[in-house]
C-alpha cells in the first residue's frame, strides 16, 4: 500500500519520452502496478462471483453431468458390466428397451405407484394443513408430530410396513380374516402391491407436505377470511375460495417434488419383498423402473441396456418437468390476470378518485 | 437436481472406481520388494474380502503369528448377494478387488466368463494338492483351459430335514433311519419322495415341504447338465431330463404337498413351528438357518426337527464358496499361499466349528470337530450331522453352470415355482418360464 503514492500523471505524459533515467522507471514501474492491480480489482469485481459458485458448478460437472454423457456413451455401446466395452450399436440399445415388455411393465408400475401415491398424498396433505392452521391447542406439538414419519428412513419404513403386510402372517390380512373378511394378496397381486407401497410413500411424506402447505395458507391474509366471514361465508366456502387459491403457487411446488420424487421409486419396492428373487416382485408387479434398470446393470449385467432405461427416464422426467412448468405458467399468468400487479401512477390517482369506474378502464386498457 | 439423479447409476460405478482406485493406492503398498516372500523385513499386507459366516476370522489372527511381516487386512460382507454386486463392480472398474476374493458357488458361472482375470493357482502349487478335496469341488472351480482359479472352502450336500413330530402324528415313522429307508434310502427317487408327501397330505390334511423353489433348485442341481449344456449353449427348450422332474414338481405342488411359503421368510419363521410343512431340502449350511428360524419363532430342539441321511434323486449340492486370488493382486504367491492355508483341512475344520461351513477337505470331513457333537447336533435331536454329510457329498457331479445360470434360476424359474406354488398349472408356468426366458433375453 505505502508504496504507492500518487503520481502527477498527465505531466509525466505530456515530456518526451528520453532517456530512461532511474527515477523514470520506478514512476513507470509504480504506474504498472497501479495498472495492474486497477485490473486486478476490475477483475475481482467482475469474475469473482463465478469463482465463488464455481465449486457447485465444478461439483456438479464431476458427479452430474460427466455420468450423464458417459452414460450416454454406455448406453450406445454394447456393454457388459463385466467384460467391459463391445461394439458400438448406436441406438440398438434404445429400440430393445422401446422394444421390451418389461421396460414397458416397468413404467406402467412406476405411474401406477406415483399417481395412487401422489393424489391421495397431497389431498390428505392439503386436508391435516387446513386442520392444523385452525386454532388448536398445542400447535407446536401437531405440527412436529406430523413429521415424524419423514425422520424415519425409508429403510426401516419399507421393513415395518412389509412385515404388516406378509400375505400370510402380517397384520393387516390377520385383521381381515379376523372380521371374515378375504386376505388380500399384498405382495403377489398388482394390485394391491401398489397400493401397499403407494401407503409407505403416503406415510413418508403426506406430513412434509401438510407442513409446506401449513406455511403457504398462514401467509394468506386473516382479513380476508374475516371479511369473508362477515359476509356468511361458511368454513367450508371460505377454504375453497380463498384458502385453497391463495396457496396455488406453493402447489405447484409441491407437486413438482412429488412427481420428481415419484418417478424414482427405489427403497421401497426394492425391500417391499427382499426375499424375492426377482427385484420387484416375482412376477415384477412392482418392479419400477429405477428398479428395472439397478436388476439390468447388475443382476443382468447388460450395462448399455440399463444406460439405455437411465436416460428415457432423464427424457421422461424432463418431459413431465416442462408440462409442469407450462402449466404452473398458465396458473400464474390467470391468477396475474385476476389482479393487475402494478397499477401506473396517473391511473392510479384516478382509481383513488372513481374506484368502480376507473377500474374497469384500466382492466380494458391492459 | 433431475440430471445428476437419473444418472445415479453411473454415479454409483464412478464413485465406487474412484474409492476403488483410491483404495488401490493405498493398499499393499508397504512392501520393498513384491517378488520376494514376505518376511519381518519385507512387510506385505493382504486385504480378504469375503461374506456371510464362513468363520475365518480366529484363522487370520493364528496365520499373521505364524508369519511374521504379514498383515491381513480383512473385510466381510453381510450375504452373499451383496458381495457379488461388490465384486462385480469392482471387477467392471478394473480395480479394488482384494488379494483374496470369496466366491460363492452361485454367481461362480459369472466368475468363470472372466476367469483370465484371476491367478491360475496351478502355478502356485494347486495341482500337487488337488487331491485333497472332494474332485467335484476342484471340477468347479476349473476353467476349459485347465486353469484353476479358486481353493474350495464349504460345500453344501444335500439331505433331508424333516419333523420327527409331525412325522409321528402322520402315523409315519420317525426315526431318522427308517425315514431314510422310507424315502428309498441310497436308491431314493423323486418319486419316492412325492409319494410319500401325498400319502402325509392324505392323512394331515397339511401341506408336505415348505415352498417348490428349494426342491426344484435340487432336482436341477443334481442333473448332469442343468440350464446349460457341458458346451455352454442353453439347455432349457426341449430338455426333456428337466420337463420330466418339472412336470412331476407341478404336479406334487398342485395336489398341494408344497406349503407356499415365502423363501428366506417363512413367516419370521411361524412356518417352522406351528406345523405349516414337515420336510425341506437342507444343505449343511441350512441347518443353522432352521436352527435360526425356529428359535426366531420362539420354539428350540423339542419342535422336533431331525436330519435325515438320505436325498431323492441321488447326491445333491447346493452352494459353498471358493478363495480365489483377482489377478490384479500385487503380490499373488503371498495371497495364493494364505488362501490355501484358510481352505486346508485344519483351517476348514475350525469353520465348521465357527460356522458350521462344511468342508470340502476330505480329511477335514473326519476331524472329530466334524463328526462330534455340538450345538446344532444337539438342535437337531442328537443327529451325527458331520457324517450324514459327509455320506451326502458322495457322488455329486460338478454341472456346467453357464454366465446366466443364476439369473435363469432367480428370474426365470424363481416366479415359476412360486406360481405352481399358488395353483398354476404346470404347463402354464412352464410356458410363461420360457416367455420370461425370451424376454430377459438369455442367450
Amino acid at each position: 500500500m505505502s508504496t504507492t503514492t500518487p503520481m502527477p500523471r498527465p505531466k509525466l505524459r505530456a515530456e518526451k519520452p528520453s532517456t530512461p533515467t532511474p527515477e523514470r522507471l520506478q514512476e513507470a514501474k509504480a504506474e504498472r502496478k497501479m495498472r495492474r492491480r486497477h485490473l486486478r480489482g476490475r477483475l475481482d469485481f467482475k469474475y469473482s462471483p463465478y469463482l465463488y459458485i464455481s465449486p457447485f458448478f465444478i461439483l456438479f460437472a464431476l458427479v452430474g453431468l460427466f455420468p450423464l454423457i458417459y452414460t450416454f456413451v454406455v448406453s450406445i455401446n454394447d456393454w457388459d458390466l463385466l467384460s467391459g466395452a463391445g461394439d458400438w450399436v448406436g441406438l440398438k440399445n434404445y429400440q430393445a428397451e422401446l422394444a421390451s415388455p418389461l421396460f414397458w411393465n416397468s413404467l406402467f408400475n412406476t405411474f401406477s405407484i406415483f399417481l395412487l401415491s401422489a393424489i391421495p398424498q397431497l389431498v390428505i396433505a392439503t386436508f391435516i394443513a387446513a386442520m392444523l392452521d385452525q386454532n388448536i391447542r398445542a400447535k407446536t406439538f401437531w405440527r412436529m408430530s406430523v413429521l415424524v414419519p419423514y425422520v424415519v428412513t425409508p429403510v426401516a419404513v419399507t421393513l415395518i410396513f412389509s412385515t404388516a403386510f406378509d400375505e400370510k402372517y402380517g397384520l393387516i390380512n390377520n385383521l381381515l380374516g379376523a372380521l371374515n373378511l378375504d386376505t388380500i394378496a399384498w405382495k403377489t397381486d398388482v394390485f394391491p402391491s401398489h397400493m401397499a407401497i403407494a401407503t409407505m410413500v403416503n406415510w413418508r411424506w403426506t406430513g412434509y407436505n401438510a407442513l409446506i402447505l401449513l406455511a403457504a395458507m398462514q401467509a394468506v391474509p386473516r382479513e380476508l377470511h374475516e371479511s369473508a366471514a362477515i359476509d356468511g361465508a361458511g368454513a367450508i366456502r371460505r377454504f375453497f375460495s380463498i384458502t385453497l387459491p391463495s396457496i396455488r403457487p406453493t402447489m405447484i411446488f409441491v407437486i413438482i417434488t412429488a412427481t420428481i420424487g415419484g418417478l424414482q421409486i427405489f427403497t421401497e419396492p426394492k425391500l417391499f419383498n427382499p426375499s424375492s428373487s426377482v427385484p420387484g416382485g416375482p412376477d415384477r408387479q412392482y418392479q419400477t423402473t429405477v428398479l428395472y434398470l439397478w436388476d439390468l446393470a447388475f443382476n443382468r449385467g447388460d450395462f448399455g441396456r440399463a444406460s439405455a432405461v437411465a436416460w428415457m427416464l432423464f427424457l421422461i422426467i424432463i418431459v413431465i418437468g416442462v408440462i409442469n412448468f407450462l402449466i404452473s405458467g398458465t396458473i400464474a399468468s390467470s391468477s396475474d390476470k385476476r389482479r393487475p400487479r402494478r397499477i401506473p401512477g396517473r391511473k392510479a390517482k384516478r382509481i383513488k378518485s372513481h374506484p368502480t369506474g376507473s377500474l374497469r378502464e384500466s382492466a380494458n386498457d391492459e | 437436481m433431475n440430471p445428476s439423479r437419473t444418472a445415479r447409476l453411473a454415479k454409483v460405478v464412478a464413485l465406487s472406481s474412484s474409492i476403488a482406485l483410491l483404495a488401490a493406492g493405498c493398499a499393499s503398498g508397504d512392501s520393498k520388494d513384491a517378488a520376494q516372500p514376505a518376511s519381518a523385513d519385507n512387510p506385505v499386507t493382504l486385504t480378504i474380502t469375503t461374506f456371510g459366516t464362513q468363520g475365518l476370522d480366529p484363522l487370520y489372527k493364528q496365520y499373521e503369528a505364524d508369519n511374521p511381516g504379514i498383515t491381513i487386512e480383512a473385510t466381510n460382507i453381510d450375504t452373499g448377494g451383496n458381495a457379488l454386486t461388490d465384486w462385480k463392480t469392482k471387477q467392471a472398474a478394473g480395480a479394488g478387488l482384494p488379494d483374496v476374493q470369496a466366491v460363492e458357488e452361485g454367481w461362480l458361472g459369472q466368475v468363470m466368463t472372466v476367469s483370465d482375470s484371476f491367478t491360475d493357482l496351478n502355478e502356485y502349487g494347486a495341482k500337487d494338492i488337488a487331491g485333497d478335496w472332494v474332485d467335484w469341488k476342484v471340477k468347479q472351480a476349473t476353467d476349459a483351459e485347465g486353469r484353476t482359479i479358486g481353493y474350495g472352502t464349504d460345500i453344501g450336500p444335500m439331505g433331508l430335514c424333516y419333523n420327527s413330530k409331525l412325522f409321528k402324528a402322520a402315523g409315519l415313522p420317525s426315526d431318522r433311519e427308517q425315514v431314510a429307508e422310507l424315502f428309498g434310502g441310497a436308491d431314493s427317487t423323486w418319486d419316492d419322495f412325492f409319494s410319500v408327501g401325498e400319502d402325509y397330505v392324505k392323512k394331515t390334511d397339511k401341506a408336505f415341504y415348505d415352498q417348490s423353489g428349494f426342491v426344484w433348485n435340487a432336482m436341477v442341481n443334481q442333473l448332469d447338465e442343468g440350464y446349460y449344456k457341458a458346451d455352454g449353449s442353453l439347455n432349457i427348450e426341449g430338455n426333456t431330463a428337466l420337463r420330466e422332474r418339472w412336470d412331476q414338481l407341478s404336479a406334487a405342488a398342485s395336489k398341494g404337498l408344497s406349503s407356499a411359503q415365502t423363501q428366506w421368510d417363512w413367516g419370521k419363521g411361524q412356518a417352522f413351528v406351528d406345523g405349516s410343512f414337515a420336510v425341506m431340502p437342507c444343505p449343511g449350511w441350512m441347518l443353522g438357518n432352521v436352527k435360526g428360524q425356529v428359535e426366531g419363532a420362539g420354539g428350540d430342539a423339542s419342535d422336533g426337527w431331525d436330519f435325515a441321511d438320505v436325498f431323492p434323486g441321488g447326491a445333491a449340492n447346493w452352494g459353498g464358496a471358493f478363495l480365489t486370488v483377482p489377478s490384479t493382486s500385487k503380490h499373488p504367491a503371498e495371497a495364493a499361499k494364505l488362501a490355501q492355508y484358510l481352505t486346508n483341512a485344519t483351517s476348514q475344520a475350525t469353520s465348521f466349528e465357527e460356522a458350521g461351513a462344511f468342508p470340502s477337505n476330505i480329511e477335514a470331513q473326519k476331524f472329530k470337530a466334524v463328526t462330534g457333537e455340538n450345538e446344532l447336533t444337539k438342535f437337531f435331536n442328537g443327529a451325527p450331522i458331520g457324517e450324514i454329510l459327509s455320506n451326502r457329498a458322495e457322488g455329486v457331479k460338478a454341472q456346467y453352470k453357464g454366465a446366466d445360470d443364476s439369473v435363469i434360476q432367480e428370474q426365470v424359474f424363481g416366479p415359476a415355482t412360486i406360481a405352481i406354488d399358488k395353483g398354476t398349472d404346470g404347463d402354464t408356468a412352464w410356458n410363461t418360464a420360457l416367455l420370461t426366458l425370451q424376454e430377459l433375453e438369455i442367450k
